[in-house]
């Protein structure tokens, strides 16, 4: 899940990370109190879930005079088709220079991957492909709780020495906020001092608990619907409803659906092991999609019992077409249940999608 | 067949627990119908003493390996306790380690696959359905009837995938070798670089199917590393940006990671690609003939 800006920056804070004076406010009203502490320049950040928000206009320079006004204009506003709910008044920082830092989870090495830039502020991609020597890596031991100092000094390279701390504090952030990311982008100087000028974060979803979050914001409200019941769901906008056991099977359908001249309007994963009552569930949340004219069922396993599955599609009674591949234990049984009321049972993969595409033909 | 064989004595962590009894009693099911050892010992803490299935369980993983030859483990316990079951295996110097738990948090694995490392582990998983290499042994969840005995090693990310496209080869009359499930989570132990080394030593492996999905490059990487034939499939061409797909692992980032180019790349590196699981039996049987 990832953190809101004020979020992050707050979390960094607290890790001694130097961050802008800021405050995050419902209201323009509310702004005035904390002007005094602002200073002079100031900057006004939507704080909205969506990437590439300052191209998107929604974050507006701002002097003591006019914040107020510019804050109402900002809270008019609506960024990427979201509205601005909360804004995040900054004290405008006077830049001298920009780095990236960021941490992430790097897959090959299995362990933290640090990356820092002197070329910050731009996006970090096209620094990626276009000057890939100036992005230096460095690889962490994750048993290490602090990163010793020669990583540091070669991540830090000829930039202020005084940013080496705050490389070391990042990677603190990193581990004890079970992050897969930790970027601030920029990291700037000014005769102030050193200073985060923007935080990402992202946390682990299989550690927002002991992170001490109840819900995963990232989801939607069917997503979330779906979760409850312990199901993998993301939608997608096609007119083919699918419901498979295992991420990877799934998947393979919905590739499937698009080789066959489909398009599918979501991914759901029931897990292992599906009783009727889970079934019934994910059969009705996929009927719900107003999109949805056919659902396609492709479970595949040695402990799914077929007749369980055959039961819940049943009992979901639902208006849309099924068409079902069912390969497990009982079988006969599962074949016998559907056909009996009327459903289709097709023998492989391939055919319940081929199916399905021609009925929305 | 790699990691382990008829041999192999398997120790199961969270054995009195509902998936750790289930499956101890289908793996050694498969362990009697093979002729091999199977699982000889449990390890649940403060359950020492009991039994399950006939097999003793122990408190720690130490006292189980005092009393029996073990090589290998399969871990079922809950995600919260998984890195340190890991960690212990290692310690006590299990060779493969098979982590089948779901849900555990990345920095959790990263920290106990380093430690694994270091003891000299090899950890498969976490979040994966195991292993199994017919008529020798199953390590895992993986369903046996549909596996059948023969020269094709198999590497995937996937649970049911791999069981789908198992039933496709073995219909087709191409047998397996080893099949295994490293898992769908972004931090793994044994990744495709790792498995492929493996089969390369392993004399009964002609040719490997590679089963992959969105999510990193490792699967190319991978490809890259081996003279071994390969067949590879790809899952998730339709996989929207940003979202994951069922596994933690599976998610097109930053705009990484994505179907389409890791195809572009394996086919760029002389390695086939089936677009759909129904082809791969066909194409591995030209790898054979050389057609």
């Amino acid at each position: 899940m990832k953190l809101r800006e004020h979020e992050a920056k707050m979390v960094i804070r607290e890790f001694g990370i130097p961050v802008p004076a800021g405050f995050l406010i419902r209201t323009a009203a509310e702004l005035p109190a904390h002007l005094d502490a602002l200073g002079d320049k100031i900057v006004l950040k939507a704080q909205v879930d969506v990437g590439g928000r300052g191209k998107a206009g929604g974050i507006l320079m701002a002097d003591r005079k006019s914040a107020v006004e510019t804050a109402e204009e900002l809270f008019r506003k609506e960024i990427k088709g979201l509205p601005v709910k909360e804004i995040l008044a900054e004290q405008r920082l006077d830049i001298q220079h920009e780095y990236y830092l960021s941490i992430t989870v790097d897959r090959a090495s299995k362990q933290p991957l640090i990356l820092f830039t002197e070329e910050g502020g731009v996006d970090i991609e096209i620094t990626a492909k276009e000057n890939p020597s100036a992005i230096r890596r460095v690889i962490a031991n994750p048993l290490m709780r602090d990163l010793p100092p020669f990583m540091l000094r070669e991540l830090a390279g000829k930039a202020p020495k005084e940013i080496m701390p705050i490389i070391n504090k990042l990677y603190r952030v990193f581990l004890e906020k079970d992050a897969l990311l930790a970027e601030i982008n920029p990291l700037v100087t000014t005769p102030l001092g050193i200073f985060a000028a923007d935080a990402k974060i992202i946390v682990d979803d299989n550690a927002l608990g002991r992170q001490g979050f109840t819900v995963n914001r990232d989801l939607t409200e069917r997503e979330c619907e779906a979760e409850k019941h312990g199901f993998s769901y993301v939608e997608l906008d096609g007119a083919i409803g699918v419901i498979g056991n295992g991420a990877g099977l799934t998947m393979s359908t919905l590739d499937l659906i698009e080789f066959y001249g489909g398009k599918a309007a979501n991914f759901l994963d029931v897990g292992g092991g599906a009783e009727s009552e889970r079934v019934r569930h994910a059969v009705r949340l996929v009927a719900s999609v107003p999109t949805v004219r056919v659902i396609v069922v492709n479970l595949l396993g040695g402990i799914t019992k077929c007749d369980e599955v055959a039961r819940g599609i049943i009992d979901a009674d639902i208006s849309q077409k099924v068409i079902v591949r069912l390969a497990g234990t009982n079988e006969a049984e599962g074949r016998r249940l559907l056909t009996e009321k009327g459903y289709e049972m097709l023998p492989t993969m391939d055919l319940v999608v081929k199916k399905a595409v021609e009925v929305t033909r | 067949m790699i990691y382990g064989d008829k041999k192999t004595g398997i120790l199961v962590q969270g054995a009195t627990g509902k998936q750790g009894e289930f499956h101890i009693g289908l793996m050694n099911n498969y362990a009697r119908e093979v002729g091999g050892r199977g699982v000889v010992a449990g390890v649940t803490p403060g359950k020492g003493g009991l039994q399950v299935h006939g097999v003793p369980v122990y408190n720690t993983v130490k006292e189980a390996m005092g009393e029996h030859d073990i090589g290998a483990s399969v871990i079922f316990v809950p995600a919260g306790a998984a890195a340190d079951a890991i960690m212990e295996e290692a310690n006590a110097g299990i060779e493969t380690i098979v982590c089948i738990t779901e849900h555990i948090p990345v920095h959790d694995t990263m920290k106990a696959i380093a430690y694994a490392t270091m003891q000299g582990s090899a950890v498969i998983g976490p979040n994966c359905p195991g292993l199994l290499s017919p008529g020798e042994v199953k390590m895992g969840i993986m369903p046996a009837g549909l596996f059948s005995r023969g020269n094709v090693g198999v590497i995937s990310r996937s649970g049911t995938l791999t069981y789908e496209v198992v039933d496709e080869l073995t219909r087709a009359g191409i047998g397996q070798s080893t099949v295994v499930g490293i898992g769908g989570d972004p931090v793994i132990g044994q990744t495709f670089v790792d498995v492929l080394k493996e089969f390369e030593n392993d004399p009964q492996t002609k040719a490997v199917v590679l089963i992959g999905e969105v999510g990193g490059n490792l699967e190319e990487e991978g490809a890259k590393c081996t003279d071994l034939p390969i067949v590879a499939y790809i899952a998730g061409i339709s996989a929207p940006p940003d979202k994951r797909m069922g596994h933690a692992g599976a998610i097109v980032e930053g705009g990484e990671g994505d179907a389409r180019s890791k195809i572009a790349r394996l086919k760029k590196n002389g390695v086939p690609v089936a677009s759909r699981p129904s082809e791969i039996p066909d194409m591995v049987r030209k790898l054979f003939c050389g057609c």
